[in-house]
């Protein structure tokens, strides 16, 4: 079960890198890439003003939820390397 | 203007804070609190990829080109959303494998290549250096705009020799840059490279230079302007015909360059080197990784956020004069006569700069130091014995190379072409590194070949399709190699290769120099087979994250060094302190063996771990070349193991082995065989399982306390197999029997015991080892085994089961004994039931009928059966009494008391007189006793009816008790006399009484007198007098039956200890 949710929750950070790729660039950025002013801000602008940290707060909303249903992992901590205290 | 005093003060002024904050986090890091181990400071420390190129130099682009410099932060914020898998495990290796630098994690993966280390070296020092000229540049020319210093920077070979440039604003920046580097980050050896103190201050400035450009941002957006919409609306006002400044898909940025730059940045972030050491060297926590998965995106989205409106504002402002554009930031607050505000950019340009210089410098000469100047001091055998002290030197020197070459950089490019595009062409040698890198780290097949191959196609492309024309374009170079191509090819034209026309200079060269580079790492991965290094390091990197795994090779090291012996390596290298932090570390949880060393298994991880160690030092292909010669030069090797149980690895899934060997000789040890076919068939077993040349089983023989051969099975030797062992420590046999341990030796070349080695290579044996066998931890024999084709066959794993089995033969040899004893047992209790039958065939059946006399007997005989007898010899007018105990309680008593008997009832008759009788039965029976060593207690009366006398002879028998019924009194029956058996001739003393009716005469064996209580206290003759006394009325049979009662009562118990033999006779 466990485990299961770990697989999820990485593949939805490959979801994440994938769909920011695609709505970061061409054709997708098409759409925005116009003269118009929306509230005197070009629209394409806006769509960075507003898209950039719209993304980045799903990936706070992820963060946060990962870590409220514990760390897949963290044996790291555990082991040290030399010097590394 | 501000004065250049005031800025050169404040300058230094802001550094001494930087250090004051590093300095601070290097002691609470040496007293163990780190300040810098949360993900705030690790969040702001990545954004040293913010360097001055992107503090000024995006207002720059944003007003001459326009939009294309925000794929150089939405690639890294896209990277940044898939670090939870990519970044965590990069962390993960790096920290198992003590990497240092990018170039050290791909030598490392390559099988500790030492020439893909110099490879990625050479290329990454190629790459930034004029990256850092870019950095001295920038605050050479803020620094000059902000104190109003026009002196004209003159450029070109010519002008360096000349002009010893001392008050050369880039030049004194390059030398405080390379101090403060010195101090941060090599200010004493570190095994693991981390600098908390230049990360701390790296995340201050990250702080400073954010407030700075989001200060500026606010004053020219909201102050200067009346907010974004503002400006937007004045600038298409103004410039209507710059509106492509705003879009994209414009001929300044086709979408083409937008994907190349936002790739080539995803790259640039992960792979550059000072990003690779803040990122993955300086991570002190994988939950860090977390939160800077927003945190960083959100910075670079706040440090963006106002690059537009400056540009635009500036555009403004200046009329549309464009030139000045990459300097609006600190150019805006100057004409606007902020001085203040100058100052905060200008210190913030500065912190871009400085952090950027400073982390590279760290990270560059880490890397040259590792990967160029060690394999050379290696190759060459130079060096003094203590090294520590030389390489921190080289490495301080490093940090002073790299600036300067960036400084020389600087003064021969100058302020051309090469240097404003600088930046990019270090994220394109960056994303050089990917395929390798990312190959590396999820494909196991990617090998050193194809990673060399495809880095060098990568370098010469980069080279060639990036700096050649940038060289051309800064005059260094003729034009004519970018019209023609190389030897006037067309096809090889630099911004044209094989004919690809269309495309900006970075997606061209990108496109070829990642096909070439992606192209060879792949075919020639697929093509070339890895060494076993190669293939050991590859499950290290593509398996990192899986649960750990012994997936380590079993070797051993063949004349190991000591552990002394590698701490002195690595003093050589890390210094003493350092290597013995080390050790102590290593050792904290490993086993030592009672000779203070660690067990042969643990040796070749004593020897990966002074690698590891080392390589935190000096790089991890040195670090293998180092414990490599070391070892050679101690004529030490490492060895395979030979695998034992024939599969793949001997680790935890050998345990299914394990069990199957053990299953198997339970089986046969249960097989209820006899014992000696039970040891054969495990000796056997154990031969033909393991190709063994020779096993054997001797059990100790408690006699002659020697060691004797039980069971052998394999080649014939007699010295091994067939001899008799002593119990002696000078032998491996008797070591293992007397110390009750196991006794291995994995290779008879190395043996301590001179007597043992003789006999071992005069059998040509390898390797063998002893087991004791123990019956409940005890030991009674040893098990061996012997092998003429292996050494070290042994391991901890083999070993464990050896002993097992040696377990195995104890129980078998425990059961073997029980049964024997249970047998015996058997035979004993058989012989008790004859000897009982005789004993009591010996007794009278029936008391004999006298005139004068009443008479009784009896005889109770114990649990154990004794050797009591009684008998009554009528004969004309007398009657012969006789009791006796026979010592011993067995049949040969037994029937040595039915002899007596026979002898008694033929002879006593014949003999005139008690005392004759006994003197004929001594001589008669003196040999038999003696034979069996047995003795015969006896009391002997004749009691003649008619006169009423009773004359009587002792052979040291109890002594009978007659009850006076006149007096009431009780005397004893005394006659000296020795016991039967004791010497041959003996004389007994004959006594008579006279006995008057009423009188009672008791005969009885000790087994009444000497009848215990529960306190030990004995029944004794008064209580048997009183008791006769108090029965003196009763008939015969009665007295003894109230003498048995009160005995049984005295006890506590129905059962008594000896037989109990009571005769009674009352005178009428």
């Amino acid at each position: 079960m466990k485990k299961d949710g770990h697989i999820r929750v990485k593949e939805a950070w490959v979801l994440f890198f994938l769909l920011g790729v695609v709505m970061l660039n061409y054709p997708f950025l098409h759409i925005f890439n116009k003269g118009y002013l929306i509230l005197g801000i070009p629209m394409l602008v806006l769509y960075f003003m507003i898209g950039w940290p719209f993304s980045i707060f799903i990936i706070f909303l992820f963060a946060k939820t990962t870590r409220d249903n514990g760390p897949p992992h963290s044996q790291f901590d555990k082991r040290k390397g030399p010097g590394s205290e | 203007m501000i004065s250049v005093t005031v800025v050169a003060v404040i300058s230094l002024a802001y550094l001494g804070l930087l250090f004051a904050v590093a300095y601070y986090a290097d002691k609470r890091r040496e007293a163990g609190r780190s300040v810098i181990s949360n993900s705030y400071i690790y969040s702001l420390s990545l954004a040293v990829y913010f360097t001055s190129w992107t503090f000024y130099g995006s207002v720059g682009r944003a007003a001459t080109t326009g939009l294309d410099f925000l794929p150089l932060y939405l690639g890294p914020t896209l990277i940044a959303f898939s670090w939870w898998f990519l970044l965590r495990k990069m962390v993960r290796v790096s920290k198992d494998q003590n990497i240092v630098s990018i170039a050290d994690f791909i030598s490392s993966r390559y099988g500790k290549s030492a020439f893909l280390g110099a490879v990625v070296t050479i290329f990454a020092v190629l790459g930034i250096m004029p990256y850092i000229a870019l950095q001295l540049k920038a605050i050479s020319h803020t620094f000059n705009l902000l104190s109003g210093r026009t002196i004209p920077v003159t450029h070109g070979v010519q002008n360096i020799l000349p002009a010893m440039p001392l008050l050369d604003t880039a030049f004194i920046a390059a030398l405080i840059l390379g101090l403060f580097s010195v101090l941060f980050g090599a200010r004493h050896l570190d095994a693991s490279e981390r600098h908390e103190g230049l990360v701390a201050a790296i995340a201050l400035e990250s702080l400073v230079k954010l407030i700075a450009f989001v200060t500026v941002g606010i004053f020219v957006t909201f102050f200067l302007f009346d907010g974004f919409g503002d400006v937007f609306r004045q600038f298409l006002e103004k410039f209507p015909d710059r509106g492509h400044l705003l879009l994209v898909d414009t001929p300044q940025i086709p979408y083409t360059t937008w994907f190349t730059l936002s790739f080539v940045s995803m790259m640039a972030v992960m792979f550059l080197p000072r990003q690779f050491h803040i990122m993955v060297i300086e991570n002190s926590r994988e939950e860090h990784i977390r939160d800077a998965m927003w945190r960083f995106p959100a910075y670079m989205f706040l440090i963006t956020l106002f690059v537009i409106p400056i540009a635009l504002g500036g555009l403004i402002l200046s009329g549309g004069d464009a030139a000045q554009a990459d300097y609006f930031v600190l150019e805006i607050p100057l004409q606007t006569g902020h001085l203040w505000l100058a100052l905060l950019v200008f210190i913030g340009g500065f912190s871009a700069s400085a952090g950027m210089v400073m982390v590279e410098s760290v990270a560059l000469s880490t890397m040259i130091l590792h990967h160029l100047i060690i394999p050379v001091i290696l190759k060459l055998r130079m060096g003094p014995d203590n090294m520590s002290g030389l390489l921190i030197n080289l490495k301080r020197l490093g940090i002073f190379g790299v600036i300067f070459l960036g400084y020389i950089y600087y003064r021969i490019i100058g302020e051309s072409y090469a240097l404003t595009n600088m930046g990019l062409i270090s994220f394109l040698a960056a994303s050089q590194f990917a395929p390798a890198f990312i190959g590396g780290l999820y494909w196991k097949r990617a090998n050193r070949q194809g990673a060399l191959i495809g880095l060098l196609f990568g370098l010469v492309i980069w080279f060639y399709t990036l700096l050649v024309p940038s060289f051309v374009r800064s005059g260094w170079l003729g034009s004519e190699i970018l019209e023609e191509g190389l030897f006037g090819i067309s096809l090889l034209r630099p911004l044209e290769m094989f004919g690809l026309t269309g495309f900006d200079i970075w997606t061209h060269s990108l496109f070829w120099s990642l096909l070439f580079n992606l192209g060879s790492f792949l075919t020639f991965s697929l093509l070339a087979s890895p060494s076993e290094m190669e293939e050991e390091q590859a499950i290290k990197f593509v398996d990192a994250m899986a649960p750990p795994q012994e997936i380590e090779q079993r070797k051993r090291i063949s004349k190991a060094p000591s552990i002394i012996e590698f701490v002195d390596l690595m003093s050589k290298f890390i210094g003493e302190k350092q290597a013995h932090a080390a050790i102590a570390q290593y050792m904290g949880d490993r086993n030592i063996d009672e000779k203070g060393s660690l067990s042969e298994y643990e040796q070749p991880s004593l020897k990966r771990f002074t690698e590891r160690t080392l390589a935190g030092s000096v790089g991890a292909a040195p670090a293998r070349i180092i414990i490599d010669n070391y070892l050679a030069t101690r004529g030490s090797r490492m060895e395979d193991v030979f695998d034992i149980f024939g599969s793949v690895t001997l680790s935890r899934t050998s345990s299914r082995e394990q069990l199957g060997v053990l299953y198997e000789a339970a089986r046969v040890v249960a097989s209820g065989a006899d014992i000696q076919t039970i040891l054969d068939n495990i000796l056997d077993f154990l031969r033909q399982q393991f190709k063994f040349d020779l096993c054997v089983i001797r059990i100790l023989d408690e006699d002659e306390m020697v060691l004797k051969v039980r069971s052998q099975k394999g080649m014939s030797t007699e010295h091994l197999g067939e001899s008799e062992r002593e119990l002696t420590m000078d032998t491996a046999i008797g070591t293992a029997f007397l110390t009750n341990s196991v006794v291995v030796v994995n290779d008879s070349d190395f043996m301590e015991k001179p007597i043992s080695a003789q006999i071992i290579h005069k059998e040509g044996i390898k390797s063998f080892a002893h087991a004791p066998i123990t019956i409940e931890g005890d030991p009674v024999g040893v098990l061996s085994a012997f092998s003429r084709s292996a050494k070290g066959i042994f391991t901890d794993e083999f070993v464990e089961l050896f002993k097992s089995l040696a377990g195995q033969i104890g129980v078998a040899w425990r059961n073997a004994q029980q049964t024997a004893r249970i047998i015996q047992a058997r035979e004993q209790e058989k012989e008790m039931e004859i000897a009982k039958t005789i004993q009591i065939s010996l007794l009278p059946t029936k008391v004999p009928a006298i005139q004068g006399i009443s008479l009784a007997g009896v005889c109770v005989p114990a649990s154990q059966v004794g050797g009591d007898y009684y008998d009554f010899l009528p004969s004309t007018n007398a009657l012969d009494l006789v009791i006796a105990d026979v010592s011993g309680h067995n049949v040969g008593a037994a029937l040595l008391m039915a002899q007596t008997r026979t002898f008694i009832q033929s002879k006593a008759i014949e003999h005139p007189s008690p005392s004759q009788i006994m003197s004929s039965i001594n001589e008669f029976f003196y040999n038999d006793l003696t034979r069996a060593e047995l003795f015969i207690t006896m009391f002997y009366l004749r009691y003649h009816v008619e006169h009423r006398e009773l004359s009587f002879a002792s052979a040291g028998h109890s002594l009978p008790i007659v009850r006076r019924a006149d007096t009431g009194t009780c005397e004893h029956l005394d006659a000296e006399g020795l016991i039967l058996g004791v010497r041959k001739k003996v004389e007994f003393q004959e006594n008579k009484v006279h006995l008057n009716p009423g009188d009672i005469l008791v005969l009885y064996t000790d087994g009444v007198t000497e009848a215990e209580d529960h306190e030990g206290n004995f029944f004794g003759d008064e209580r048997l007098c009183t008791l006769v006394k108090e029965n003196a009325n009763h008939r015969p049979d009665e007295i003894i039956d109230n003498i048995l009662k009160q005995v049984r009562l005295f006890r506590g118990s129905q059962n008594f200890q000896d037989d109990v033999s009571l005769v009674v006779m009352k005178i009428e």
